[in-house]
C-alpha cells in the first residue's frame, strides 16, 4: 500500500464524519467520537501494511514526503496519541458542552472529534515532511487546528484567554519560521532537506552567518511547538485554560511531531562539521536553560495542570539535550524512546486529571487530597504516572532518561548532564508533592470528593492499559527499542 | 532607475510600517498598513514580478485590509489611551531587538556579492500566471492540497467559535 494513503484516508474520514454530523442532528454525538476512535485505529493498523517502494518518483508528492522507518514509527506514535485523546474527549464532552451555547444537551461536541483527526493528519504529514514548504504547511495545519481546539470552551474565560494567547504567540512563531525558511532558500536556492544537506557539505564559509540566522529563526519556530526556552511563555496559561484532552494532545502529539521535524532539519544542517558545532552549541544552551526554567518554575505550583505544563517544558529540555548530543550517534533512538515513555506516562497523568477535574470542577492540587482513600485505583494510576515522569527505576520514564543521559555522556556534554541531574532532583520534589496530596494529606469537607469517582468502562480500560504498559516497558524495554530504527 | 524606485518604495514602506505602530487611531493604523502593502507591491513590480504585485494589491491591500477596516468600524474602536511604558519591558524588548538586528546585519554584510545567478527564463518573464499555476499544481501539488485542508479547518473553527447557537 502506498504510504501516502494513510493521511488521505484519515482526512477523508474526518470530512465524512463532519458531513454525517452536519446532516444528522439527532444522532448522539458520542457515536461520532467512537467512530473517530475506530477510524484512527484502522489507520494505525494500516501503517503495518505500507510499502514505501510503491511511491512513484514521478508523482507530485515525491520529494516532499518521506516514508522511511522514522516517519512510519512516528505516524504510529501520533495515531496512538490520537486514540487516547479521542477517548478522553468523549469522557470530557459533558464538561465541554457546559460552556457552549447549545440547543440540545450534547450538541457542539462533534466538531472536536473531527478536529482531532485533522490535527492527527497534520502531525503525520509533519513526521514525513522532507521539504521546508511541506514542513511549513503541515505545521500550520496542526497549529491552526489547535487555535480552534484550545478556545473550544468558548463560554469559559480561561479557555478564550488561552486561545488568544496561543493565537498571537503562534503567529509570531510562524512568521519567524517563514522568515528563516526564506533566508535558507535565499542562501542555498532550495527548500529540499536532502539537497540542502548535499550542498552544505561543500560550501563557502562566508555564507555561514546567513545560514545560522536562518536556522536560528526556524529553530525559534520549532521551539514554540516543543515548548522550549525562548518560546515557552505561552505554555502554562494555554495548558491551564485549554480543555484537558486538548492539553494532553498539545503536550504529547505536538511535541513529538515537532521533534521529528527538528531531527530531520538537524540531519541536513549537520552535514557540515564547522556549521554543526555552532548549531549544537546553540542547542545545548537552549536545552540547559529550558531544563532549569521548567523544573524551577514547577516547584511552587499549586495547580496540577499548571504543574504538568511546567513539567512539559522540562521534558522538552531533556529531549533537546538528546538532540544536542546527536554526535554520539545513538541519541536519535534515545529521543524516540523518551517520547514513547512520555506518551505513556503523560497520557496516564492527564487521564486521571481529567476525571478528577470533571468530578471536582477544578484542577487544583488540594482537590487531590484524600484521593487515595476515595478512589484507590485512580490514585495508584496517577502515582505510577508521576513516578514515571520523575524517572524512577522500574517505570518506563527511567529508561527514557537513562538513554538520553548516556548519549549525552557519550557526546561529552558534561555541563548539560549536570544541569539535567539537578533538574531531575527538582522533579522528584514537585512530582512527589502530588503523591503526598493523594495519600497523606487529609481531605477537608468542602473540597474533597464525597464518593468514589465513576468512570466509563472504555476509559478505565485505557487507563489500565497505559498503567500496565508503563510497568512492563519499565522492566523490559526491548520491545519498544526494537521498533526504533 | 530601478535602484531609485527600489529605494523610494522601500523607504516609504518602512515609514508606513512604523506609522502602523505609532498611530493611536486604529483606522489610521490600518490605512498605513494598506499603504505599506502597496509599497511592497511596488517592490515586486521593480523585480518584474507583476503577478505577485497585483495579487498583493488585490488580496492584501484590497480584500484583507478592507475587512480589517470594517471590523474596526464595526467594533467602533476609539483612540487608544497612552500607556506608561514599563522600564523593564522596554529594556527587555530592546535587548531582543538589538540581538535580532545584530544577527540580521551580520548575515546581510557577510553575503557574497553574487552567490547564485538564476538561469534565464525561456520567455523572459516570471509573472506569467500559467507558469505559476503549473508550478503550484504540478510541483507543489501536495502542499497545495494540505493548504486546502487548512482552509477547511479554519472554516470549521470560525463556524464553531462564532455561531450563536450550536445544533
Amino acid at each position: 500500500m502506498n504510504p501516502i494513503l494513510l493521511e488521505a484516508v484519515l482526512v477523508c474520514y474526518a470530512f465524512l464524519l463532519l458531513l454525517v454530523e452536519a446532516f444528522n442532528s439527532r444522532m448522539p454525538r458520542r457515536y461520532f467520537g467512537w467512530a473517530a476512535v475506530v477510524g484512527t485505529t484502522v489507520v494505525f493498523f494500516m501503517t503495518f501494511f505500507v510499502d514505501s517502494s510503491k511511491m512513484n518518483p514521478e508523482a507530485g508528492y515525491y520529494g516532499f514526503y518521506a516514508a522511511d522507518t522514522l516517519a512510519i514509527l512516528f505516524k504510529r506514535f501520533i495515531l496512538l496519541v490520537s486514540v487516547c485523546v479521542l477517548i478522553m474527549a468523549i469522557e470530557f464532552a459533558p464538561v465541554l458542552v457546559r460552556y457552549l451555547p447549545v440547543e440540545k444537551p450534547d450538541a457542539g461536541s462533534g466538531e472536536m472529534y473531527s478536529l482531532v483527526l485533522f490535527a492527527c493528519a497534520g502531525m503525520m504529514w509533519m513526521a514525513s515532511a522532507q521539504n521546508f514548504v511541506m514542513i511549513f504547511v503541515s505545521v500550520e495545519l496542526v497549529t491552526i487546528t489547535f487555535y480552534v481546539m484550545v478556545a473550544m470552551m468558548r463560554g469559559n474565560r480561561a479557555s478564550l484567554e488561552a486561545g488568544i494567547k496561543f493565537l498571537i504567540l503562534g503567529a509570531i512563531a510562524t512568521s519567524l519560521n517563514v522568515y528563516g525558511i526564506a533566508w535558507i532558500f535565499g542562501t542555498l536556492g532550495t527548500t529540499e532537506l536532502p539537497e540542502i544537506g548535499a550542498i552544505l557539505q561543500s560550501i563557502d564559509s562566508s555564507l555561514f552567518p546567513s545560514l545560522l540566522f536562518g536556522f536560528g529563526l526556524i529553530f525559534a519556530g520549532i521551539s514554540f511547538k516543543v515548548a522550549a526556552f525562548p518560546f515557552q511563555f505561552w505554555v502554562p496559561d494555554v495548558y491551564q485554560g485549554a480543555p484537558t484532552p486538548v492539553t494532553a494532545f498539545l503536550s504529547v502529539g505536538s511535541k513529538a511531531s515537532a521533534f521529528v521535524v527538528l531531527m530531520r532539519v538537524l540531519e541536513s544542517m549537520l552535514s557540515n562539521s564547522e556549521l554543526s558545532s555552532k548549531i549544537l552549541f546553540m542547542l545545548s544552551l537552549v536545552a540547559g536553560v529550558t531544563i532549569l526554567m521548567g523544573n524551577l518554575s514547577a516547584i511552587p505550583q499549586t495547580n496540577f495542570k499548571r504543574l504538568l505544563a511546567y513539567s512539559s517544558i522540562a521534558h522538552a529540555g531533556y529531549l533537546l539535550m538528546g538532540a544536542a548530543s546527536i554526535v554520539s550517534g545513538n541519541s536519535g533512538p534515545a529521543i524516540a524512546y523518551y517520547l514513547m515513555a512520555y506518551l505513556i506516562s503523560n497520557m496516564l497523568a492527564f487521564g486521571v486529571l481529567l476525571v478528577v477535574g470533571k468530578s471536582t470542577g477544578s484542577d487544583e492540587l488540594v482537590h487531590f487530597n484524600g484521593l487515595g482513600k476515595k478512589s484507590p485505583w485512580l490514585a495508584t494510576a496517577l502515582t505510577l504516572a508521576v513516578l514515571s515522569l520523575a524517572g524512577l527505576p522500574f517505570t518506563v520514564g527511567f529508561f527514557g532518561k537513562f538513554f538520553i543521559f548516556s548519549s549525552a555522556l557519550q557526546a561529552q556534554q558534561f555541563i548539560l548532564v549536570g544541569i539535567g541531574i539537578l533538574g531531575i532532583g527538582c522533579g522528584f520534589y514537585y512530582y512527589l508533592k502530588v503523591i503526598r496530596a493523594m495519600f497523606w494529606l487529609p481531605a477537608s469537607k468542602e473540597q474533597s470528593i464525597s464518593s468514589p469517582i465513576e468512570i466509563s468502562k472504555p476509559y478505565a480500560v485505557m487507563l489500565i492499559l497505559l498503567s500496565i504498559s508503563l510497568i512492563i516497558f519499565g522492566v523490559y524495554p526491548e520491545p519498544i527499542f526494537n521498533l526504533i530504527p | 532607475m530601478q535602484l531609485a524606485i527600489f529605494w523610494i518604495f522601500s523607504v516609504l514602506m518602512l515609514l508606513f510600517a512604523g506609522l502602523v505602530v505609532v498611530m493611536r487611531n486604529p483606522v489610521a493604523s490600518a490605512l498605513s498598513l494598506v499603504m505599506c502593502f502597496i509599497c511592497l507591491a511596488g517592490l515586486y513590480f521593480t523585480l518584474d514580478a507583476f503577478f505577485i504585485g497585483i495579487i498583493q494589491i488585490l488580496v492584501y491591500a484590497g480584500a484583507v485590509m478592507v475587512l480589517f477596516l470594517f471590523i474596526i468600524m464595526l467594533l467602533n474602536l476609539k483612540e487608544e489611551v497612552a500607556r506608561r511604558l514599563k522600564l523593564s519591558a522596554f529594556f527587555g524588548g530592546g535587548l531582543v531587538l538589538c540581538g535580532f538586528v545584530y544577527a540580521m546585519v551580520k548575515a546581510v554584510i557577510n553575503l557574497p556579492e553574487v552567490w547564485q545567478t538564476a538561469p534565464k527564463l525561456e520567455t523572459g518573464g516570471i509573472s506569467d500566471v500559467a507558469r505559476i499555476g503549473f508550478k503550484l499544481f504540478e510541483t507543489y501539488n501536495m502542499p497545495l492540497q494540505i493548504v486546502g485542508v487548512i482552509l477547511l479547518v479554519a472554516t470549521i473553527g470560525v463556524v464553531f467559535l462564532s455561531s450563536r447557537q450550536l445544533r
